[in-house]
């Protein structure tokens, strides 16, 4: 388990501020945030690499903030692995083990064996992550920190990489903290999602309740939510059966009905695939959002394709199949009706 | 086009002025030493099989110089590791510190440490109650070369150290080492190379001491009190070879340093 509580630390004159959470033993933790948010402060942190200035961090139970780094049991991969240049492959992986029969062990399971002999100069991207990650697991940690391990890896080696890093958590109960930019990792791997912003925490939850509820709408452009509206909230007329957190969200000359905690609300976000397309409006549905609209500019990703649609005065952008586009004949200036369900109109 | 030519013909005026100074330096700094080893070079290396006095002041300048390197590799590389990793509080006054005995006239350095440590001072009652006498012995020598060079090590070092990314510590460090057996286990091999650099520099700049060792210790002779004693003694066709002899020597350092620099590795390559 990690927890940690009002944590705040320097790195120069960057500052991690007041961050709390908690990472529940054997879960797998994603940290999301842009560039300079303090993911890396925060793993270093936990770690105990980097002096806590306040809160603090609490490791299965026992409070290590004043622990120094060796005496944590906590395992780290750097996006530069960061092998020792003076070791063999063999070597780095050993360095902080104690049992050699797991070296070997560890080394197969990662496909680290055949380059136990190698010089770390001479490996590629994806085999210096490899060791990395063997080395970091040779010392059997129960926690693990990873700092974007798999960035530089390419795409087949990193889904390997994954699934062994996925079988090992599970087989060990690992407890692991993650950062990364991949959000596919984030909603494949997360069972919690901590996103960080200019070294504050903006909201730690389960990946999906982080995407389809993000707490900000700057939160939601930098999750990749495609449609994020500025506007006010009111609560649907008296009488309405609707449940509760209801309300009414106007943005220009668009209507929407949608969910959200509090009137205080100034932005909908809209996740692009919750946005479903049809030429016609079809007969009753239990989707609340019915938008006639107009197609402005389709644009083919391979199999996915982004329709932005003018909703009045507002750009509505819609994710469908490449297959679907031709299907509906979404063509630039053909007339669609795009419905939302309520539920999918995050107010915040 | 002939916009273009009053440009390209400043260009080329400017480059043949840069050629021309940097030339004119590098014949200022090579005549010297030059026509030193062309007229004497061959005469100083013959003088060593039958000039003992010479042969004794080279061994003894080495053997100064090696003691007061080892004894600032052991003293000054952590100091030189603190410096690097910020890890201490007085960080500029220390750093001053250090390159004031740089910036000092080296017979003012001199003359400040016999204040310091001579016969009459609390320092110099105090070694001398161990048998250690500074004035007019192989520790006053050690002692000058050490105050006169060491900052050049210190400095070096923090350098080579500040080039090894902090993180490998930090690797180590959740590995289970101790923040000091990192150090040693990691930084030390990552850096080496700058620090037998740094180690080279200060041995050379310790051999070519001249005016706090003659303060402190006129005698025993080290090779740079020599080549003076002869010069003012006998002329300078004596003291030539003496001379002579300390440049090709200074060339082994030299040497050393360029191939250090030309297969300096520090670190992993960015990737």
């Amino acid at each position: 388990m990690i927890a940690v509580e009002g944590l705040g630390a320097h790195a120069g004159q960057f500052e991690l501020r007041d961050v709390t959470f908690s990472l529940p033993a054997g879960a797998w933790g994603i940290v999301l945030g842009p560039a300079g948010a303090g993911k890396t402060t925060l793993l270093e942190t936990i770690a105990g690499v980097r002096r806590a200035h306040s809160g603090r961090v609490t490791l299965r139970g026992a409070d290590v903030t004043r622990l120094p780094a060796e005496q944590r049991g906590v395992g780290i991969v750097y996006q530069h692995a960061f092998l020792f240049p003076h070791l063999s492959v063999e070597a780095n992986i050993a360095y902080g083990a104690h049992d050699r029969a797991y070296v070997a062990d560890i080394a197969r399971r990662l496909g680290a064996a055949p380059l136990m002999s190698r010089a770390v100069g001479a490996l590629s991207g994806g085999e210096r992550q490899m060791v990395a990650l063997a080395r970091a697991l040779a010392p059997r940690p129960d926690i693990l920190l990873l700092d974007e391990p798999l960035a530089a890896v390419d795409p087949r080696s990193r889904t390997r990489l994954r699934r062994e890093l996925r079988g090992l958590q599970r087989e060990q109960s690992l407890t692991v903290l993650h950062v990364t930019h991949d959000f596919g990792e984030a909603g494949t791997l997360g069972d919690l999602a901590i996103l960080l912003e200019g070294g504050r925490l903006v909201q730690a939850a389960p990946p999906e309740a982080l995407f389809r509820r993000p707490a900000s709408a700057a939160a939601a452009e930098f999750l990749g939510a495609e449609n994020v509206f500025a506007g006010i909230a009111t609560p649907l007329d008296a009488g309405t059966e609707d449940e509760a957190g209801t309300m009414l969200f106007r943005a220009g000359s668009m209507s929407l009905v949608g969910l959200g905690e509090s009137t205080t609300a100034t932005h909908a976000v809209i996740r692009g695939e919750d946005v479903v397309l049809s030429p016609v409006r079809t007969g009753p549905s239990s989707a609340r959002n019915a938008l006639d609209g107009v197609v402005a500019e389709v644009v083919i990703h391979g199999a996915l394709a982004r329709v932005t649609i003018d909703i009045g005065d507002q750009p509505l952008v819609a994710a469908v199949t490449a297959g679907s586009v031709s299907e509906l004949g979404l063509l630039p200036g053909s007339r669609v009706v795009a419905t939302i369900k309520a539920t999918a109109v995050h107010l915040c | 086009m002939t916009t273009h030519a009053p440009v390209r013909v400043s260009h080329r005026a400017a480059t043949a002025g840069v050629v021309a100074g940097s030339l004119l330096l590098l014949l200022l700094l090579a005549l010297p030493i030059a026509t030193l080893v062309l007229r004497s070079g061959l005469a100083g290396l013959g003088q060593l099989g039958v000039d003992a006095e010479l042969r004794g002041a080279l061994w003894l300048t080495a053997q100064t110089a090696t003691l007061a390197t080892l004894i600032t590799v052991v003293l000054g590389t952590p100091l030189a590791y603190l410096l690097a990793r910020d890890k201490l509080p007085a960080a500029p006054i220390v750093g001053a510190l250090l390159d004031l005995p740089l910036l000092l006239p080296h017979p003012v350095a001199g003359m400040a440490l016999l204040l310091a440590f001579g016969r009459a001072s609390p320092a110099g009652v105090a070694l001398a109650a161990f048998g250690l006498a500074v004035v007019g012995s192989r520790t006053g020598i050690v002692l000058a070369m050490l105050f006169v060079a060491a900052p050049l090590y210190v400095s070096a070092a923090r350098e080579a150290i500040a080039r090894v990314d902090p993180r490998y510590e930090s690797v180590a460090r959740t590995l289970g080492d101790s923040s000091v057996r990192a150090a040693w286990r990691v930084t030390r091999p990552l850096a080496g190379r700058g620090l037998l650099a740094a180690a080279v520099v200060m041995w050379a700049r310790s051999v070519s001491e001249f005016g706090a060792i003659v303060i402190l210790t006129y005698n025993p002779k080290v090779a740079s009190v020599l080549s003076y004693d002869r010069f003012t003694g006998e002329g300078l066709d004596a003291a030539l070879p003496v001379a002579a002899v300390l440049v090709i020597l200074a060339l082994v350092p030299l040497l050393v340093l360029r191939t250090l620099r030309a297969s300096a590795v520090s670190g992993e390559p960015a990737r």
